[in-house]
């Protein structure tokens, strides 16, 4: 039959060859040899099969459960596991058979292998380093601490440098302190190493969620400017007004409201007209992360108008998209004229900021 | 229950004498250590197979001191009974 399995036909003919009877012989031989485990395990629970192993009933206690669509409490009644336990020399015979089989499964994990073997070493050199009694002199001295007079010699020699003090005073109390505290300190060396990979991998995370993170910033921000270009390409408004001459310039922190009043109290004026930008709706400081798009965001309700606060501004933004914080920016009053982007005059403002930029 | 039981049983139910019983299952046994030794599962009707499985290596970590110690990958023999065997022997 198959390369992995004996049937139970092939055991009955080796059987039979083997022990030279006939395969009938054989067959019955067996399947009383498994009717009958069964029964022994029956009557007995436990049948030891000599040069194969034991076989057992394990007795598995009822235990309390909960239905999983219901809910409802329930008992899942006890009942008996078959185990087996092989025999000593079986499973001797069987382990050793795996070391030259399986080899191979060493190899992924060899790192850790080197790990445990490293932490060893750094463990030994630091004892040796410290000039630290190692555990089985500690508990030695710990022993025969009842007797200064030994208990001296030997705490004097791991430590000879450190500590000359036991050597004049037969105290005893302290004595075996001393060879423990040094201890202390080795003990917890050992997982340290093991830890320090765990460290790296915490490390290699952090550097890769922030690198996520700046991915996402920088798509964040591409789009609040690509979305800015893309509102002026979408909403162009198609109404030419000019500003009328309106009142004094009020730094008043509600300047979306004036907004919305201003389109009304405007009136009609030719298109050809520079724009200037003396009316001062408010002036405001430019703080860490803060762009002139979020300014006009935030004053004219759209992003888009983000060219006429350069305008207004020229003269201290040699590039509008790098503004030392700190700076004040006067934010200017929108005629209506001003709020179409389709218009000439804003198209030549946005231009020259964008080459601000770009240059 | 030790071998020696399990052969007069054996031998009760088929008839054949303690003798060749016994050598008969030593003879079994034998041949299924054989096999179990070349990678080899026994399937045994109406009982259920005999398998070597492979363990992997792994890392165990001392309790109290923390030390971490790397258990070697080896084979373990399991039985695996057959259903019929398991439900039967569920309930005594």
């Amino acid at each position: 039959m198959g390369d992995n399995k004996l049937s139970w036909t092939e055991l009955r003919r080796a059987l039979a060859s083997r022990a030279g009877i006939s395969e009938k012989e054989a067959n019955t031989f067996l399947n009383a040899f498994n009717e009958q485990l069964v029964v022994a395990l029956k009557s007995d629970k436990q049948v030891r099969v000599n040069g194969l192993g034991t076989f057992k009933l394990q007795a598995v206690a009822p235990r309390k459960s909960v239905n999983v669509s219901t809910g409802e409490e329930i008992t899942i009644e006890g009942y008996n596991k078959i185990a087996f336990v092989p025999e000593v020399g079986v499973k001797e015979l069987i382990e050793g058979r795996q070391m030259s089989a399986v080899s191979e499964a060493n190899e992924p994990i060899d790192p850790l292998k080197k790990l445990g073997a490293q932490a060893e070493e750094i463990v030994d050199i630091l004892g040796e380093l410290g000039q630290k009694p190692i555990k089985g002199q500690g508990d030695k001295v710990q022993s025969t601490n009842d007797d200064g007079q030994r208990t001296k010699e030997e705490v004097v020699e791991p430590e000879p440098v450190v500590e000359p003090e036991p050597v004049v005073e037969p105290e005893k109390p302290e004595v075996p302190e001393k060879p423990m505290e040094p201890e202390k300190p080795e003990e917890p060396e050992k997982p340290k190493k093991p830890k320090k990979e765990f460290h790296f991998m915490r490390d290699t995370l952090i550097c890769v969620v922030i690198l996520l993170m700046l991915l996402l910033g920088g798509y964040f921000f591409l789009r609040e400017q690509l979305g800015g270009w893309i509102d002026e390409l979408v909403n162009p408004q198609t109404e030419v007004r000019s500003e009328q001459v309106e009142a004094s310039p009020l730094p008043s922190p509600e300047g979306k409201g004036e907004d919305r009043v201003q389109p009304s109290e405007v009136s009609y004026q030719p298109a050809e007209e520079e724009w200037t930008f003396e009316d001062i709706l408010v002036v405001e400081e430019i703080t860490e992360g803060s762009r002139l798009a979020w300014i006009a965001k935030k004053h004219y309700g759209n992003k888009a108008y983000w060219p006429y606060i350069y305008a207004a501004n020229k003269e201290q933004l040699p590039n509008p998209s790098i503004i030392p914080v700190g700076t004040p920016i006067r934010v200017p009053k929108l005629s209506a004229a001003m709020r179409d982007t389709t218009d000439e005059r804003f198209l030549r403002i946005r231009e020259e900021a964008r080459r601000k930029i770009e240059n | 229950m030790l071998t020696k039981d399990l052969i007069g049983l054996i031998a009760n139910a088929s008839g054949m004498k303690k003798k060749d019983v016994e050598h008969m299952l030593s003879t079994t046994n034998a041949i299924i250590r054989e096999n179990l030794m070349a990678g080899k599962s026994i399937q045994m009707q109406g009982l259920g197979a005999l398998e070597v499985k492979a363990r992997k290596e792994r890392v165990i970590v001392h309790p109290r001191t923390g030390e971490r110690s790397v258990v070697p990958s080896k084979s373990q023999l399991v039985f695996r009974p057959v259903a019929n065997m398991k439900d039967e022997l569920k309930k005594i």
